[in-house]
């Protein structure tokens, strides 16, 4: 697991972050209306250090990720304003060609599910050399020598007979360990894992989290880590920004949100947990469901959902404000009293 | 282990696929997807079958309920305390077509376990038709108080399950598992699918359920938290066999067995200030079709010892109702 004592003030003296989202709109048309799918995000993330974005399905966390890769499919999709500042530049000024050259190479991904996301018919050598030769310019010689090297770093055993192996001749672990080595192979300074383990067993979820964190202290990468598991945020990041449809509610460090959630849908999510230290008791829960990308609520979205929403609520959308004494927790809340009572 | 209102004690389960190879489909070997368990339930009892994938706990499930035709093995059930047990394993069709009332199940993905061409009132209304229980308005009737039961709308009855949310269709196959009035549903990965807040509301219900109906679960799942907040005892798969079972106080503060303890770790706990140092299992589970010999564990397990590749380590007590199967686990000399 990752090492705690990575102090993020360490790397926070003044230099720019790695990635700085701003008011990241993206939307897709479909045929019920406008679905504002990502709609106004903002976070930012230093150089060395993991954020966990959270939220349920459908709050945008995945559709963000995939922004920052350019790999929107638009039409439907639409850019709708903000920026991806990456490296203090604008990652939506860039051409389709110059995004070839980040992604995979500057920026890499890995997804939730390993076998959809490998190609069936190439053996997982092939893969990891495609990436390396195109991005690299490597001879096919260097490169499966790259190959085998990285089946090694990411801990699969006998490199040298399973870089001939194809996909389904791997067990899930198997191939999310050489989905990492594929997104590893040229040696990324971000790596956005989606969902990464959760198609996984416990104990293989446990091997591969120490494995990314392991590689991000070794190589100093920035992961981003999106993920529904508040157990797995908890291990992992230094910072966490909670989203709820389409928009960041709480921002803040892993121990500054466990210890002191601010946003009523934070709270919420906490104490819906099934905590394994108390047992028997009732679970809290959030009463209703997320809305429709389509028909957000106006004002604050999570309104619909919350115990202490009033009027203001309905007809203001809240801003994502820095809290009293704690500047690096930002709470997008109107009513931040209440919500300290719930 | 045996008492006189036990709901059921199954012992000896079996279920094994065979593999057929060449072209004349030779029977060369079997997955032991099940491979010999026993456990008992009580009334208004929830007993939790934990385990990772290819463990045989979904198999272990089905063949309970013979939606798998079980290899070996008796599951005797007693409808009523006091009343004669029966064996379900060695009844005929039809009279286990009549047990099937008692009998039900909630499958994981809610989003395949509903014919999507049916409306919800109909699904859930099925059943009783099929057995001649209610017709008509009566089973409007009953459909309506069965969707108010999970908190649903009566009025969502003529909806197809394309318009719900994953949660609310878990919801209609809760309701769908209830109309028989069951006394027994098995709970195979029933929240895994669903997002936290939705997953505690479902949990809430299917204990609000089991209070005002005296049901019992066996709830299959992987999700470790979920199963120490639901379950009275828990008994946890490896590869086709049962290693440990006990109260869920039992497994979760005192756990015997090294695969117990392996899998507590695994979990990622939701507080940063508790990040674990522990040592985590390496390696997969091996293939069901050809186990490791002597105790399945013995290739992952920490503390193996030379024995343990020999020898199938026996179930054995370690207090009164917690039992292992590890030759190094704290035996208690009492029971």
């Amino acid at each position: 697991m990752t090492d705690p004592s990575i102090n993020p003030a360490k790397s926070s003296n003044g230099n720019t972050p790695l990635l700085e989202l701003r008011e990241l709109k993206t939307h897709f048309r479909v045929d019920e209306g406008l679905a504002r799918a990502v709609d106004g995000v903002s976070y930012s993330l230093r150089e060395g250090e993991t954020l966990g974005v959270v939220g349920e399905s459908g709050c945008g966390k995945s559709v963000t990720a995939l922004s920052i890769m350019g790999l929107v499919p638009m039409p439907p999709g639409l850019n709708a304003g903000g920026e991806i500042l990456f490296r203090g530049e604008n990652l939506l000024d860039r051409s389709e060609e110059q995004m070839r050259a980040i992604r995979g190479n500057e920026i890499a991904m890995i997804f939730q599910e390993p076998m959809t996301a490998l190609n069936p018919v190439f053996t997982v050598g092939n893969q990891i050399m495609e990436t390396v030769m195109l991005h690299q310019g490597m001879d096919a010689a260097a490169a499966r020598e790259h190959a085998i090297s990285m089946l090694e770093k990411v801990g699969i055993p006998s490199p040298l007979s399973r870089v001939d192996e194809y996909p389904h001749q791997l067990s899930g672990g198997m191939r999310q360990r050489v989905m990492i080595a594929i997104a590893m192979s040229c040696n990324p300074s971000l790596l956005i894992a989606d969902e990464p383990t959760t198609a996984l067993d416990v104990t293989i979820q446990a091997q591969i989290l120490d494995l990314i964190s392991d590689l991000q202290k070794a190589d100093g990468m920035s992961v981003l880590l999106i993920t529904h598991d508040l157990g797995v945020v908890a291990q992992t990041a230094h910072h966490v920004a909670v989203m709820y449809a389409g928009k960041v509610v709480e921002y803040a460090t892993v121990e500054e949100l466990f210890s002191n959630p601010r946003h009523p849908y934070s709270i919420g999510l906490f104490r819906s947990l099934p905590d394994l230290a108390g047992a028997g008791e009732r679970l809290e829960t959030i009463q209703g469901m997320v809305p429709s990308a389509t028909h957000f609520p106006s004002g604050c979205r999570f309104r619909t959902r919350c115990t202490i929403a009033t009027d203001l609520c309905a007809s203001q959308v809240p801003s994502l404000d820095p809290l009293e004494g704690a500047p690096a927790h930002t709470v997008a809340c109107h009513h931040l009293e209440e919500a300290e009572k719930l | 282990m045996s008492a006189p209102d036990n709901l059921l004690e199954v012992t000896g389960l079996k279920k094994y696929f065979p593999i057929y190879r060449g072209i004349l489909s030779r029977h060369v070997g079997d997955v032991k997807a099940v491979d010999g368990i026993d456990f008992t339930l009580g009334r208004q009892e929830t007993l939790s079958l934990v385990g990772e994938s290819g463990c045989g706990k979904t198999t272990a499930g089905r063949s309970l309920l013979r939606l798998l035709t079980p290899t070996a093995g008796e599951a005797l059930y007693r409808p009523e305390p006091g009343a004669a047990q029966v064996d379900l394993f060695g009844l005929s069709e039809k009279k286990m077509r009549a047990l099937r009332r008692d009998l039900q199940i909630i499958f994981q993905d809610p989003y395949g376990s509903l014919n999507p061409r049916i409306t919800v009132g109909n699904a859930i209304g099925e059943a009783l038709s099929v057995h001649g229980i209610a017709q008509g308005s009566e089973l409007d009737d009953r459909v309506s108080e069965l969707l108010r039961l999970v908190g649903l709308r009566p009025d969502v009855a003529n909806r197809f399950p394309h318009e719900f949310s994953g949660g609310q269709r878990q919801r209609i196959g809760i309701a769908r598992a209830l109309t028989l009035r069951p006394k027994l549903i098995v709970c195979d990965e029933a929240v895994s699918a669903l997002d936290v807040s939705i997953q505690a509301q479902v949990i809430n219900l299917l204990g609000d359920l089991q209070e005002e109906f005296g049901l019992s679960y066996i709830f299959i799942a992987h999700d470790l938290s979920v199963v120490k907040y639901i379950s009275d005892r828990v008994a946890v798969m490896y590869l086709g066999r049962i290693v440990e079972t006990g109260t869920v106080e039992q497994i979760f503060e005192n756990p015997q067995h090294p695969y117990t303890k392996a899998l507590l770790a695994a979990i990622p706990v939701p507080d940063p200030s508790r990040r674990s140092q522990r040592v985590h299992l390496e390696g997969d589970v091996p293939s069901p079709i050809s186990p490791p010999s002597g105790c399945h564990f013995h290739t992952r397990c920490p503390v193996a010892e030379e024995r343990c590749s020999r020898e199938t380590p026996a179930m054995q007590a370690c207090e009164k109702g917690h039992h292992a199967a590890c030759f190094l686990a704290e035996v208690s000399s009492s029971t």
